[in-house]
């Protein structure tokens, strides 16, 4: 798979000594946009978080654009090009929206300029003086993707960007998602939502327990009611 | 009742006292914010900036030499203890951190006081300083004064550093989550040793700039080392602007309680912050929840 | 008790009998031993409250000044005649100083907790030097400290005097050493490991925590009144920061937990101090030179001398304890079932089978604008298996936290069998009867399976706090027999005596489980108990849960379905913060509302 922008391969995660993911193997190909899909405790964020290097595998190998990046430092990893937009979204309390922005792109090689990032999020140029603390849930994971953006970051992994956000501000972030793929950024998405996530997504994954359970289309997934069931719902 | 006049010149010296106070205190806390790390060898940095100006100050006479010297001295205090053994306790338990940055405190002061002897040292007020100067009725010593307002440069100089930097940035972030910052592409394990070498010239300053007007001997940093402590309880466990107004408070509460009567003057500092810590465990501008 | 256990202080014994006789030899004088002697009374003391309860207070100096300043007063001041009562008021005066300073420290952990002993020792220095000193001599401390009469002897300066430092050490050595192994001990160091679980466990933390403070105050006014005796004179840099500062780096250097460690510290600091200080070029260096090691000690996480010797003792013996034990094997746990009653219970049970167990009304949790949990009411049948599920964010473990008290509503009230048990905090509700095994393992990592076990029985044994010194914290029967059977239950009989930090992940999750069902509890709240077990552990802990359910209710928060659907009776769903459903597992998996809520369809049918 020369293609693949980001190759994960037969990793094993621990939190302390519980074993998290079993060999999950996954590829994310350049501009594509990827899903990856399952119940609380499967292992999605985990997943995320061992590509970003905040937590190193065990066994497996994961590499960016053919170059290894298991066992790197996450600093070192986001100077790749990979930026991981957590689920708790940690943005920085006590700075001001600008200055959260202004944090992400320091290390940047080839940071947006503000004005850039504010015509793709208007509603954060208005917001630019206030504290992230100040925030909606809304705008602080518009801001929390925004750090990524004006980091131009080559491969978004997004945790689950929609979760505790009312239906219109979900509609706003799915059409934001779509735009950034459509520019052709490469996304992971981890979402529980999974109407909204196929709505957007190339390929899914589906994780059970720690173990790549399906892989495959979103219309392939949407039209196997029995296997949605079993593996997402109740 | 005292008089006016003394209660006007107390409230001077409190100013002076809490600049200073504020000053080491700062130290203290950006170290406490950003690494988690309560620094034991505070008081002992401050000690030893203190004999940086002195051996400077004996051997050129420039006081702005020696503060230049001493600074870049500093520094590199501050860089190898973060390198040698600071870095290797983030991760251990604060009761450890304690233990080693007290141990390390110990290294210092016995290492002064094996190569300089226990004897007290003077260092000379720099002749801009000499004199006293006049203030409507009341008369000042004129480095006293002049210290006020240096130090006050300073504390600005440290908000600049902390409110209008990158690097100022980054350690305002770190405070709050260090590991995000990582993420972030930062690497955070630099900027904690900015950080640390920060706080230990800011520590050093003060021993530096204070020199001429305290009896420069190894032990003068331990009790600077507690009433620092108390500041940052008053001020609010990691928060710089609770660290210069717990500074100015404390320096206020130990000089105006000596004008009605001396022998009260530190055990009123202590006794404000049991109060507070009753009242209002998380200081002045403390969150909620830091321990 | 058995005679084995005996032999430190039989080797103590031994050594201050000779030690007069034999260490003259080698640079150590009477005075020197007494002084050593006196250093070692605070340490037993600090020991207590440092090696024992993790708690490190730069503050005995205070304790130590206090108790020596008012013996001293008495004396010299011909207020009391007789030094044996004015040792006893300084040792009381110290501890009440202790209680007063630990009231307002041991609200504050970690270096908070430094910081305020700190600045306490700090204060009282100061009181002691200026406004106290028309009574305690100020800088000249009080001279003319007479010397004890016992009987028609008079205990003069040299060996008489210390004889009597010998045989206090030892008393205080035996009560120490009887403290550290009875249950009160096993609550110190269980709040040493971790202070949440002890607390959720049972035990009222502050209370250990005050208790062992003003322990250690006792020891530091004794010792404090002894040195006036020693010397004839109390000095005031008994009160001195130097003085906290030296107890610490004696402990560290003699070896920390170990009681006798920081004696063996005061012993190397005080003879070097003693003997080096005549020589040139090294007189100055020896500070030095121990501020090196001590710094050494620290970052090489050495156990300093005693530490090292006991290690040497017992290492041999616990590693071929544990190569005796039988790897677990992978293919599923071994699971005797069928979990007997246990002989502690909590008080609080059900008084009519249609009374709800556990009831929750009208339970809300907001943090600022966010709405956690919001106005969920639902209500458990004793003896149920009652499952709580949701996606992610729905609410389920600050649910959790507020049933088990862990955290306080914002509004409605839990009650337990009819007793509304809002605002009681989690220790206390634990002492009613209802126990929580975590979602993240919140184990006591150095304590052994037994030991983790016991600490929640002698919970419901003992009451939130008591102060049972004396005896042995594995001599109450029917503690042991909860134990046994407890740990039987959660199949970790065989791994009993192994420190928990070694057992594999699924062993420890079963351990979680032990620890809530030996608090005797009547109501379990389950915080996904199957979470990152392997299939064959899923397996068995579902039968283990079965178990334990007969004889108690249980309430579980699980996301493995399968699990939930066999377990549970009733399932109530919560999504985002509020209830979405309540009913049986058939009855929950026809909703259409929950399957939507799982998938995220909801936000499709709602009107934009």
């Amino acid at each position: 798979m020369s293609t693949s922008l980001l190759e994960v391969e037969a990793i094993n995660s621990f939190y302390g000594d519980s074993h998290i993911l079993f060999d999950v193997s996954l590829t994310v190909g350049r501009n594509e946009v990827v899903a990856l899909l399952g119940r609380n405790g499967a292992g999605k964020t985990t997943t995320l978080r061992s590509i970003m290097g905040l937590v190193t595998p065990r066994s497996g190998s994961i590499r960016l654009d053919g170059r290894a990046i298991s066992g790197l430092p996450p600093f070192e990893i986001a100077r790749l090009g990979l930026q991981l937009v957590p689920e708790e979204r940690a943005i920085f309390g006590q700075l001001t929206v600008e200055e959260n922005l202004r944090l992400a792109a320091l290390t940047a090689p080839q940071a947006w300029t503000l004005d850039r990032i504010y015509e793709f999020f208007p509603r954060l140029r208005e917001r630019r003086r206030s504290g992230g603390r100040q925030l909606s849930g809304g705008e602080q994971q518009m801001l929390a993707i925004a750090r990524a953006l004006i980091r131009d970051a080559q491969v978004i992994l997004l945790d689950e960007p929609f979760e505790g956000l009312a239906p219109l501000i979900v509609r706003d972030l799915v059409r934001i998602s779509r735009d950034l793929a459509a520019q052709g950024r490469t996304i992971l998405v981890v979402e529980q939502n999974v109407v909204a996530a196929l709505s957007f997504a190339d390929r899914v994954y589906v994780l059970n327990n720690g173990h790549v359970a399906w892989e495959g289309t979103p219309a392939a997934l949407r039209g196997d009611p029995a296997l949605m069931k079993a593996h997402l719902g109740v | 009742m005292p008089s006016t006049a003394l209660l006007l010149s107390q409230a001077f010296n409190g100013l002076a006292l809490g600049t200073l106070l504020a000053l080491v205190a700062s130290g203290l806390t950006i170290i406490l914010g950003t690494l988690g790390v309560l620094n034991f060898a505070h008081g002992a940095l401050f000690m030893l900036g203190a004999y940086a100006m002195y051996v400077v100050m004996a051997h050129t006479g420039s006081w702005l030499l020696g503060l230049l010297a001493g600074g870049v001295f500093m520094l590199v205090v501050g860089v190898a203890l973060e390198r040698v053994l600071v870095r290797l306790f983030y991760q251990r338990p604060h009761e450890d951190q304690i233990l080693v940055t007290f141990g390390a405190g110990i290294v210092i002061v016995e290492a002064v006081r094996a190569y300089f002897g226990g004897n007290t040292k003077s260092v000379p007020t720099p002749s801009w300083g000499q004199g006293i100067v006049r203030l409507g009725f009341l008369f000042y010593p004129t480095y006293r004064l002049e210290l006020i307002g240096i130090v006050a440069a300073l504390l600005f100089a440290l908000y600049l550093v902390l409110y209008r930097t990158s690097i100022g940035l980054v350690v305002r972030a770190g405070i709050e989550d260090a590991r995000m910052v990582g993420v972030l592409g930062i690497n955070v394990r630099r900027a904690f040793l900015a950080v640390f070498a920060l706080g230990v010239l800011a520590a050093g300053a003060a021993g530096m700039l204070y020199a001429p007007i305290v009896s420069v001997q190894p032990d003068m940093g331990g009790s600077f080392l507690v009433e620092a402590f108390v500041v940052i309880v008053i001020g609010g466990l990691g928060s710089y602007p609770g660290a210069v107004v717990g500074g100015l408070i404390a320096g206020e509460i130990v000089s105006l309680t000596s004008a009605f009567n001396t022998a009260y003057s530190e055990v009123m500092l202590y006794a404000v912050m049991a109060l507070l810590l009753v009242l209002r465990p998380q200081g002045l501008f403390g969150s909620e929840g830091r321990v | 008790m058995k005679l084995g256990r005996l032999v430190p202080e039989a080797v103590l014994t031994a050594v201050l009998l000779a030690a007069p006789f034999v260490l003259v030899h080698v640079g150590f004088s009477y005075d020197l031993l007494e002084r050593i002697l006196d250093w070692g009374l605070i340490g037993l003391g600090f020991d207590l409250l440092f090696g024992a309860a993790g708690l490190l207070s730069f503050g005995q100096a205070a304790f130590y000044g206090t108790g020596g300043f008012v013996a001293a007063w008495l004396l010299v001041g011909h207020h009391l005649a007789s030094v044996w009562l004015a040792l006893a008021a300084g040792t009381l005066a110290a501890g009440l100083v202790g209680l007063g300073v630990g009231a307002l420290a041991v609200r504050r952990i970690g270096i908070y907790f430094t910081m305020i002993t700190l600045a306490f020792c700090e204060m009282g220095f100061f009181l002691e030097n200026s406004p106290l000193s028309a009574y305690t001599g100020g800088e000249n401390g009080l001279p003319g400290v007479p010397v004890p009469q016992l009987g028609p002897w008079r205990l003069t300066s040299g060996l008489p005097i210390y004889w009597l430092l010998a045989v206090l050490f030892l008393a205080g050595f035996v009560l120490a050493r009887r403290i550290r192994h009875s249950p009160f001990g096993a609550v110190l160091a269980a709040i040493k490991g971790n202070a949440a679980r002890a607390g959720q466990a049972g035990h009222s933390v502050p209370g250990y925590k005050l208790a062992v403070f003003v322990i250690a105050a006792l020891y530091a006014g004794l010792a404090g009144g002894l040195l006036g005796v020693i010397q004839s004179y109390m000095p005031p840099d008994a009160f001195s920061l130097d003085t906290s500062g030296q107890l610490v780096v004696q402990t560290i250097i003699g070896g920390v937990g170990t009681l006798i460690g920081p004696m063996v510290g005061a012993t190397v600091w005080l003879w070097l101090r003693d003997n080096l200080q005549m020589i040139p070029h090294v007189g100055a260096l020896w500070k030095l030179i121990l501020g090196l090691i001590f710094v050494v000690l620290v970052v090489a996480l050495k156990r300093g001398i005693a530490g090292e010797l006991r290690h040497l003792f017992t290492h041999r013996r616990r590693a071929a304890a544990e190569a005796g034990v039988p790897e677990e094997s992978t293919d599923g746990a071994p699971m005797p079932l069928a979990a007997p009653d246990l002989p502690l219970r909590a008080p609080l049970v059900a008084t009519r089978a249609d009374a709800p167990a556990l009831r929750a009304i009208g339970v809300s949790k907001f943090y600022g604008g966010l709405h956690a949990v919001e106005d969920v009411s639902f209500q458990v049948r004793p003896g149920a298996i009652h499952a709580v599920i949701g996606p992610n964010g729905a609410g389920k473990s600050t649910l959790f936290k507020m049933l088990s008290e862990e955290i306080a509503p914002t509004a409605g009230r839990v009650e337990l069998f009819g007793r509304p048990i809002t605002g009681l905090g989690v220790t206390r509700a634990t002492q009613l009867g209802i126990g929580k095994s975590n979602q993240l393992n919140q184990l006591f990592l150095d304590l052994s399976v037994t030991e983790n076990i016991r600490l929640a029985a002698l919970a419901r044994a003992r009451g939130r706090f008591r102060t049972d010194l004396w005896r042995g914290a594995d001599s109450i029967p029917a503690v042991e027999r909860q134990v046994a059977l407890a740990t039987a239950t959660v199949g970790l009989t065989h791994r009993a005596a192994v420190p928990v930090q070694v057992l594999p992940y699924g062993e420890k999750r079963r351990l979680e489980i032990g620890i809530a069902l030996a608090t005797g509890a009547n109501v379990l709240l389950l915080d996904e108990p199957l979470a990152g077990m392997s299939p064959a552990e899923r397996v068995a802990t579902r039968a283990l849960v079965r178990e334990i359910a007969r004889g108690r209710t249980v309430l579980i928060v699980e996301h493995d379905m399968d699990a939930i659907f066999e377990l549970a009776e009733c399932i109530t769903v919560l999504y985002e913060g509020r209830k979405l459903a309540e009913g049986t597992p058939e009855e929950i998996q026809r909703n259409q509302a929950v399957q939507d809520a799982y998938l995220g369809g909801l936000h499709e049918h709602e009107p934009a």
